[in-house]
């Protein structure tokens, strides 16, 4: 039956803040990055996650406390059992962008997606020419999975954009962080990009942080239609029944949550303006 | 071959039924609505007038319905164990909009419960002899055929009865054949839903003016025979260990159903909800399955507190665009 989760044992607890933690999970599913699973706990209920790695042994969960279920996943330790079902969904459309200049963006735990992206193509480095990788969060204090991070600032070109001001002192001996929301670090920098019309854009977060830097990538030539954004909504079923997640016609379960941009702008818009009006 | 049976014979049909079947049959009480025969009683308060304001989807999308039950850590399927050895459910008086809902329905929920207890269902229709004037189901294009096992039509002091199923010719074998003409008919409606091509009009000022008497209680989402949105919940023993997780209906039209964790809601307003209930219904679903979602049973409008009326809308969009296309002319 769909709803059946399966239990699976939790390895290791990693607190990051106090609002996040990264939970390894034991599984062998190793989900095509961009997936999602729906993870529960009995007798609380279930919540859409995407792993952040892609790993034949292992699943990672990023957690951040934002809900009822959230909240109660925090509390467990390492040995519990969580609850899973998936993997669900459409991932990132890897045979398509072969060989071409890859975008990532990722802002706050939008970062889970895209960092599963990133260690697939570590593995399939080959299958990608120039890769930027582009990190916004909060302030120092809210960066999520920094070894990894200054793991592939070796690797990638690789952006880390701050918010808020960047204290002066940990800036020192940590890394090269930028002040700025993502896209206006991009217009400072001058990005540029060889074949603008052979480069892809992958991104998750804040929609309204996906909207700037998709018209800056506009702006640099990049094609809407080569520019993928992933999704959140609420996802109860997770295969297309429940009707939650619906944007419009489209279900992010099912259709998504990855969508081309030029694909999901209009839907989006409509709903925004809509959502303008009264209360 | 169609099969005759007299008017004042059908109780005792029904009666009949209630033998091997568990039979549901549209009854007035307080308001009119689909009720499980359990008694004599029951049978005598069936009504047949006209659409009963509330639908049958309850028998197929039950609330609370239970998925999984745990103890502890061990996660047991439940539909298994519940529809084995279950008598089959007949539905009887299903008019054209509520047979075809369940063919609306078909297309969207594909989980294993939803089928089993749907193929252990059989539906009887009814001919709509009264449509009243909210009906628009002509405007919506439905099956006339391949939505029913039974169809009763009824002419004078006699039904005759129309099988489309094997299941369905069981039931009445023992009934007389119709050696005359081959009665079929359609409903005639007062309503129409002119314009269904409505995907332009979106951004249109018009929805205001119905999202402004809008107030979310979410009574058409709840009388709607299509409306299968769904939640999924966990609850618990007293010792926190074992419980169920249950599905249970949501409705678009309040604000936790686009809800997500942290607190954003996707549709907030009363305009973002409403039209996504009408898009939905006419537009969202045609795109998905090649029908519409609406059935034109009526009964969002039937039950709007502030009767908010938005196949009138439509029709005024309609009109609007015809004027507009006058005066261009001109």
């Amino acid at each position: 039956m769909p709803f059946t989760p399966k239990k699976y044992k939790i390895l290791s607890v990693k607190a990051i803040n106090p609002e996040v933690k990264l939970f390894r999970v034991k599984s062998r599913m190793n989900p095509l990055p961009g997936k999602f699973f729906e993870v529960s706990i009995l007798g609380v209920g279930e919540c859409p996650l995407a792993s952040c790695s892609y790993n034949k042994e292992y699943l990672d969960l990023l957690v951040k406390n934002a809900g009822g279920v959230t909240s109660k996943l925090s509390e467990l330790r390492k040995g519990d059992s969580v609850f899973i079902r998936g993997p669900y969904g459409r991932g990132f459309p890897l045979e398509e962008v072969k060989g071409k200049n890859l975008i990532l963006v990722a802002g706050g735990t939008g970062i889970a997606p895209v960092t599963c992206l990133i260690e697939y193509v570590e593995k399939n480095r080959k299958d990608f020419s120039d890769v930027f990788i582009y990190f916004g969060f909060r302030n120092e204090d809210y960066i999520l999975l920094k070894d990894r991070i200054n793991k592939w600032s070796k690797k990638f070109k690789v952006t880390v954009c701050l918010d808020e001001k960047i204290r002066k002192e940990k800036n020192k001996n940590k890394g090269n962080y930028k002040k700025g929301f993502v896209h206006e670090v991009m217009k400072s920098e001058r990005l540029s990009v060889k074949n603008p019309e052979n480069t892809c854009a992958f991104m998750c977060g804040p929609e309204i942080m996906m909207k700037a830097v998709s018209s800056e990538l506009n702006k640099l030539g990049i094609k809407k239609c080569d520019i993928y954004w992933s999704m959140e909504r609420r996802m109860e079923c997770a295969f297309g029944s429940c009707g939650r997640c619906m944007i419009q016609d489209v279900y992010v379960c099912k259709d998504g949550p990855v969508f081309k941009y030029d694909f999901i702008k209009p839907r989006l818009e409509n709903e925004e303006e809509s959502n303008k009006y009264g209360k | 071959m169609q099969k005759v049976l007299s008017k004042d014979r059908l109780k005792e049909f029904l009666l009949g039924l209630t033998k091997n079947h568990d039979l549901v049959i549209p009854v007035k009480d307080r308001i009119t609505k689909f009720k499980l025969v359990e008694n004599r009683e029951d049978l005598d308060k069936i009504y047949l007038k006209d659409i009963t304001l509330a639908p049958p989807k309850q028998f197929i999308l039950p609330e609370n319905e239970e998925l999984l039950e745990f103890k502890g850590e061990s996660v047991r399927e439940l539909h298994n164990k519940k529809e084995k050895n279950r008598r089959k459910t007949i539905i009887f008086g299903l008019r054209k909009c509520d047979l075809n809902a369940f063919l609306v329905l078909d297309k969207v929920m594909y989980d294993e419960n939803y089928r089993k207890r749907r193929d252990n269902m059989i539906l009887i229709g009814l001919y709509c002899e009264n449509p009243d004037e909210y009906c628009f189901c002509n405007s919506m294009e439905l099956d006339s055929e391949g939505c029913y096992d039974l169809f009763f039509y009824s002419e004078k002091n006699n039904y005759y009865i129309s099988i489309g199923s094997e299941k369905g010719k069981g039931i009445v074998k023992n009934l007389k054949d119709n050696k005359g003409k081959e009665i079929k008919k359609e409903p005639k409606n007062f309503k129409t839903l002119k314009n269904k091509d409505i995907e332009k009009d979106y951004k249109n000022k018009i929805w205001k003016t119905d999202a402004d008497k809008c107030l979310s209680c979410a009574a058409c989402t709840a009388y709607c025979p299509t409306c299968n949105c769904f939640d999924i919940k966990d609850t618990t023993e007293i010792n926190l260990k074992d419980g169920k997780r249950t599905r249970n209906s949501a409705s678009c039209q309040l604000k936790s159903f686009s809800q997500v964790a942290g607190g954003k809601i996707f549709r907030d307003t009363r305009l973002a909800k409403l039209k996504h209930f009408i898009y939905h219904k006419i537009v969202y679903y045609k795109k998905q399955h090649n029908r519409y979602m609406c059935v034109g049973c009526g009964r969002c409008l039937r039950v709007c507190p502030t009767r908010i009326d938005w196949v009138n809308t439509i029709n005024l969009l309609k009109k609007t665009e015809k004027m507009k296309d006058e005066r261009g002319k001109k």
